[in-house]
């Protein structure tokens, strides 16, 4: 058990005891062993430090968690401790989400609430029972051992995408008092990259969001309706922002060390890089395609890759490659929403009308459901 | 920066204190299987305790007879009722146990992260008696 770490604070305790002899020799008389009398006063000093030292650690650990994070700033190093204690895997994924937006990004409660549509009663608890996890089950605050960061910081991600996702996918025109989420986790990735500059995959991620970023102006026409990636209007893309990702993208391939954000901004960066939905460079696409399926081999990503497949090996393919995947997605309105382009493709207008029905029932995204329900209007 | 954080930058670094955690091993309710692989887990599974001894970690543990050895003792409303069986009819069991120390949840993962008996391992922290405050 290492109780002390600096020599100078042993040096103190035996000074502590020593004053603690002075006190009791002369009135209860010399100790048989008076060095040995020292060292064990001396280390049930250091022990009763110790142990208020935990406690005490354990109450600054909640309330730097609990307290927003001070106009100035933390020290670097303080803040990256703070992500991996509140990302910590021993956390539910909404409570590390929370606590995260709440401890290092300085939202209130009330904001994270109405960020997620919960009643603002649902996030306090959440936060309160994490906290109250961090003490009791001791999670350290601190930034995991080296042999140990590289899958910690895939936590840290995951929470950081899931947090622009919510964002980012989740708005739409009807809710502009809605506070930007995508932007608060675009936020925290760039801060990440600042702190952990040896590592290729916050560079990925923040790459990956700042093309979505980008390319925001025109998802939604004039009348608020979600516009699909093929009709977008791309000049009103912003070009510079996305030549600016795409460096990130470049600097994150000098550690030689893809990882799946790094594939999935390059695929975005594709699509970005295209001038025209026509010019998509699609084999390149597929191909990155094949390689985050061997770093990431989920379904959704199976199903991102049949798009792709459409368009080098054509529509009989990619429907081949979903109806795979059908079974492990059935309740993806994606899924459904995909066979219905390939089927339309295909020829087969029936089957595509009874899939984006599926769709429509599976998706409660307004910006979507829309979308879904003008393609079944314009097939009627 | 926060008077806080230094304070808490300033501890961490003075003082690393134990923690004591116990580890449930749970598993289908048999027991260790006699089949030769059942034995080189069970082998395997030695070692692992071995080691933690060694490492000074170790504080208790015990391997549990099969499930079908339980009996459970209910207080519904003050009598106690003896019953057989687990408290829980369920596919998984608690097979065993250890109880160890830790300087963090982080540590106590590492250890169980390393039990070679699959299933699974629930990590629980006790709570400190100790009276100094």
């Amino acid at each position: 058990m290492r109780l002390l770490g600096d020599f100078d604070l042993a040096e103190e305790l035996v000074q502590d005891a020593i004053v603690e002899a002075l006190e009791h020799w002369p009135r209860d008389g010399l100790p048989e062993r008076p060095g040995a009398w020292l060292m064990s006063t001396a280390r049930r000093k250091a022990i009763d430090r110790a142990r208020r030292h935990t406690r005490l650690r354990e109450k600054l650990t909640l309330l730097v968690a609990s307290e927003p994070p001070p106009a100035a700033g933390y020290e670097p190093e303080d803040r990256l401790r703070l992500i991996f204690t509140c990302c910590h895997p021993s956390l539910a994924r909404d409570a590390q989400v929370a606590l995260t937006l709440r401890a290092v990004a300085g939202l209130t409660t009330a904001q994270i609430a109405h960020a997620f549509l919960v009643p603002e009663a649902t996030v306090a608890k959440r936060i309160v029972r994490a906290k109250r996890k961090i003490v009791e089950a001791h999670i350290p605050y601190r930034v995991p051992a080296p042999d140990r960061l590289r899958e910690r910081l895939e936590e840290v991600l995951a929470v950081l995408y899931l947090m622009f996702n919510e964002g980012y996918l989740s708005s739409g025109p009807e809710l502009p008092e809605r506070r930007d989420l995508a932007r608060d986790a675009e936020w925290l990735a760039s801060l990440l990259v600042r702190l952990v500059p040896d590592e290729p995959e916050p560079l990925g991620l923040l790459a990956l969001m700042r093309l979505h970023l980008a390319r925001a102006a025109a998802r939604f026409d004039s009348g608020g309706e979600l516009v699909l990636l093929e009709d977008q209007d791309r000049t009103l893309w912003d070009g510079p922002g996305i030549a600016a990702a795409g460096r990130l993208i470049a600097r994150a391939a000098t550690f030689r060390r893809p990882g799946p954000y790094q594939l999935q901004a390059a695929i975005v960066a594709v699509h970005s890089e295209s001038r025209t939905w026509q010019e998509t460079d699609w084999p390149q696409i597929a191909v990155l395609y094949e390689l985050l399926l061997e770093q990431l081999d989920t379904p959704v990503v199976r199903l991102n890759r049949a798009i792709a497949l459409r368009w080098v090996l054509g529509p009989s393919a990619a429907l081949a490659e979903l109806d795979s995947l059908a079974q492990e997605l059935s309740g993806y309105h994606l899924l459904h929403a995909t066979r219905a382009v390939m089927l339309r493709a295909l020829g087969r207008e029936e089957e595509a009308a009874n899939a984006d029905s599926l769709a429509l029932e599976l998706t409660a995204n307004p910006a979507e459901r829309s979308l879904i329900a003008r393609r079944l209007a314009a097939e009627a | 920066m926060s008077i806080l954080v230094q304070f808490v930058r300033r501890i961490d670094k003075e003082v690393q204190f134990e923690m004591k955690y116990m580890l449930m091993f749970i598993d289908g309710g048999e027991g260790m299987s006699q089949t030769p692989e059942g034995q080189a887990v069970y082998a395997r599974i030695t070692e692992w305790f071995d080691k933690l001894g060694q490492s000074g970690k170790f504080k208790s543990g015990e391997e549990l007879q099969p499930v079908r050895s339980a009996t459970t003792i209910r207080f519904n409303g003050g009598r106690p009722i003896v019953t057989d069986g687990p408290f829980v009819e369920s596919k998984e069991t608690v097979g065993g146990f250890a109880v160890i120390e830790a300087a963090d949840l982080d540590e106590a993962i590492e250890i169980a992260k390393a039990w070679p008996g699959g299933g699974l391992v629930e990590v629980r922290p006790c709570v400190d008696h100790s009276p100094a405050m």
